[in-house]
């Protein structure tokens, strides 16, 4: 069954139907929201509030672009939102005057590569963070994250690229090694 | 800017690209879990009674027509108008277009005003009972006017759809909406580039009639 069938169904009142579209793409939104969470608990909420949000809106589906699509720019939308409450809880936590910048987070001497890579990512601005980990590290194409981020297809390759400059700039010391 | 291609990449690229997919590497996805959960959310969720499909239609075609007929009995000269009142709809003066450009254009320009009082409301912490009443009147207007002649053009109906959207999330918010819910309502706004498409569909110099704020 293609996806304009399952979506005809689901929008039927088909509950097999909305199993069948969750069980299609929950593998996929799921890689992508974990790697943006970071965290199973956040994830999986994350997770649940996208397929939620997708049943509610599917009628607004326009089929402009594949569902998969769809479904992932409700996933970002949801990831990129969700961390933001988490820095903004975090902030609280910290207090203010304790708080570190936002975008530029030090990033503490760890001699494992993996783990000083994880903390660049994660200080990576929003927009560039979900670039980068949509594009080199589970494989969307540009064309894909454009739609799915709502931007055009050069704006996407210019977050990439200042992206992959950030974390080139913050792992430096051990490209010199 | 320099033109940038996808191999524009440093040596160090590939390295970080090989070892990001081990960062945060996803584990197994808990699929009967999260769909549980899901299914329990939604079950939750108060379902809305399908309406009869000639329901909108009907409505809509009424509203439009009397909304219609009041702009177009506007646009037509008095000394043209019927002395006596009409007695069929065939004999129901023709509807100016201009009426209905005219209708969206207030319409637009009303939301504009709306989204941007509402976007700034969400810096401070509120009850949102009076946006959602108002989002709730310009969603109806925004329903008429996406079965009338103006969403023939194609700029304008997608504007109003995506309008639709925004307006709807508004509408169902409740004091205990939570703050996620806001969010969203912000990141829409934002993602959908909403508020400047409606600042360029909005000629300048139209002043909303405050109506439905």
């Amino acid at each position: 069954m293609n996806d304009r069938e399952l979506i005809g169904r689901v929008l039927a009142g088909d509950p097999g139907a909305e199993r069948a579209l969750y069980d299609a793409h929950v593998d996929r939104v799921f890689r992508l929201v974990y790697r943006m969470a970071g965290d199973l608990d956040r994830a999986q909420d994350w997770v649940q509030e996208t397929f939620i949000r997708a049943f509610d809106r599917l009628a607004g589906f326009r089929g402009e672009s594949a569902l998969s699509t769809w479904l992932c720019s409700i996933a970002i939308s949801v990831s990129l939102n969700g961390l933001r409450q988490v820095r903004r809880a975090r902030d609280r936590e910290v207090g203010l005057d304790d708080a570190g910048p936002l975008g530029h987070q030090p990033i503490q001497a760890d001699p494992d590569l993996r783990t000083r890579l994880g903390q660049a990512i994660e200080a990576l601005p929003d927009g560039y963070r979900a670039v980068f980990v949509m594009h080199d590290v589970e494989g969307y194409t540009h064309d894909e994250i454009a739609r799915a981020l709502g931007v055009q297809t050069g704006t996407s390759k210019a977050q990439l690229f200042r992206a992959r400059a950030r974390l080139r700039e913050a792992l430096a010391d051990f490209a010199r090694e | 800017m320099p033109v940038l291609h996808d191999d524009d990449r440093d040596p160090l690229d590939d390295r970080i690209r090989e070892l990001a997919r081990e960062v945060n590497a996803p584990p197994a996805t808990p699929r009967e879990e999260m769909w549980q959960a899901i299914s329990a959310r939604r079950q939750a969720q108060p379902r809305r009674a399908p309406r009869p499909r000639w329901v909108p239609w009907a409505a809509a075609a009424a509203a439009v027509l009397a909304v219609g007929i009041g702009i177009g009995r506007m646009s037509v000269p008095a000394s043209n108008r019927p002395t006596t009142p009409a007695t069929s709809v065939a004999d129901a003066p023709r509807v100016n277009p201009t009426a209905y450009r005219l209708a969206a254009e207030e319409h637009l320009a009303q939301s504009e005003a709306f989204l941007t009082l509402f976007r700034a409301s969400l810096e401070r912490p509120g009850d949102h009972r009076l946006a959602s009443a108002t989002a709730r009147q310009l969603l109806a207007g925004n329903r008429l006017l996406l079965d009338s002649p103006a969403a023939r053009d194609e700029a304008t109906r997608r504007l109003l759809e995506d309008l639709e959207l925004v307006l709807a999330e508004i509408a169902q918010l409740s004091p205990g909406s939570p703050a996620q819910d806001l969010d969203l309502i912000r990141d829409g706004i934002e993602r959908g580039d909403v508020l400047s498409r409606l600042r360029q569909a909005v000629p300048t110099g139209t002043v909303p009639n405050h109506g439905a704020l």
